[in-house]
């Protein structure tokens, strides 16, 4: 199997297929990372579409220096960041239902059924989903990029360093700090 | 150590960043520590949540991307099936071309071929070679043939300029760059 890097040069020399490979490959996970980051579907969408896009067009310019996958979500979050920021200044900015902060006496979800207190085998349902995404809209932008990077798409802790050009301790704490703010939002939900 | 030294030592050890001397002391103080164990079990929680937080891949996603490609010229477009079958037809009609001009050469031309009886199909046998020529020219087809073996000759002209493999059945067109 030709690896990311491979692709890419071969993408460049005029190949369709190595575009489609890559395309195939992380198309799934670009969406998602979109999603986690924007919270919302459609915006997941354009943001996704405009990352592959922006990796085409640099395609001649591109170095392989470091891996594809940290390039790619190196433009994966930058054009998340533009998508939120033109969206805050057009005032379209999805707003945060004011009962939803944390401490707010607001009924929280109650996971149900035994495996409540089993993390890996949650019951999850579009419900909690949904409370999890608003969570994470909330956190500062660094530390939900780091902490999604790192438990959503599994890069590891140095692999994030690279993405946001921070040092490895800096990631440590900014998901450490990322997943105190969620248990304190999502308190009614953790086990 | 105290439990509020080891919080982010537990986080980094749940992704596994922590080192196997941080994880054994880790280890060690969850055992005594009923509240370091439930803290320990909401942060592995927190980050199966996310894990399992996912957009939708739209059914069009990929049609709408590569439309977009398109578009601006990005994406690389597939060779038109004329190209691609003129190149493997190369090799018979070359072979065609070959008996050709042996016939049309040769110091035989203009007699008839003797042929045995069922040595050959029966078309051959009810029309000679020979009996199919006017005498000193050549027909329309033989024409047809030996225009076909100046692109023979240099099988290279078939190309689209600028391929990069040549069992590769895409052609690569101009790309902007950005």
């Amino acid at each position: 199997m030709r690896t990311d890097e491979e692709l890419m040069e071969l993408y460049r020399k005029g190949s369709r297929d190595a575009f489609e490979e890559l395309f195939a490959r992380y198309h799934g996970k670009v969406i998602h990372f979109a999603y986690r980051m924007t919270g919302d579907q459609a915006r997941a969408e354009e943001a996704a579409q405009e990352t592959f896009l922006r990796i085409a067009r640099a395609a001649f310019t591109w170095q392989p220096k470091a891996k594809f996958s940290t390039w790619m979500y190196t433009v994966a979050r930058r054009t998340t960041l533009n998508f939120l920021r033109d969206e805050k200044e057009e005032g379209d900015k999805v707003p945060i239902p004011p009962g939803e902060e944390a401490g707010d006496g607001s009924p929280a979800l109650q996971l149900r059924g035994p495996n409540a207190l089993n993390p890996e085998e949650m019951a999850w349902s579009s419900e909690i989903q949904e409370r999890f995404v608003e969570a994470l809209q909330r956190l500062p932008e660094s530390c939900r990029a780091a902490f999604i990077l790192n438990r959503g798409d599994g890069l590891s802790y140095e692999e994030v360093a690279t993405v946001l050009g921070i040092t490895s301790q800096a990631v440590k704490s900014r998901i450490f700090r990322a997943r105190e703010m969620l248990m304190e939002s999502l308190s009614g939900l953790l086990p | 150590m105290e439990c509020r030294d080891l919080k982010e030592l537990i986080s980094a050890s749940i992704d596994g960043e922590a080192s196997r001397a941080e994880t054994r002391r880790i280890e060690e103080h969850l055992e005594g520590c009923a509240e370091c164990r439930a803290l320990e079990r909401k942060m592995r929680a927190i980050g199966t949540g996310v894990a399992m937080t996912e957009g939708v891949v739209p059914s069009d996603f990929r049609e709408k991307l590569f439309a977009r490609m398109e578009a601006e010229d990005l994406l690389p477009r597939r060779r038109s099936l004329f190209v691609f079958s003129i190149r493997w037809a190369a090799v018979p009609l070359a072979a065609a071309a070959a008996l050709a001009l042996f016939l049309l050469t040769s110091p035989e031309k203009g007699k008839d071929v003797v042929i045995p009886q069922g040595q050959l199909p029966s078309v051959a046998q009810r029309q000679p070679v020979a009996a199919a020529r006017v005498a000193g020219e050549l027909t329309p087809e033989e024409r047809e043939i030996i225009a076909y073996l100046d692109v023979l000759e240099d099988p290279s002209s078939l190309d689209t300029p600028g391929d990069v493999d040549e069992m590769e059945i895409f052609a690569p067109t101009g790309r902007r760059q950005g």
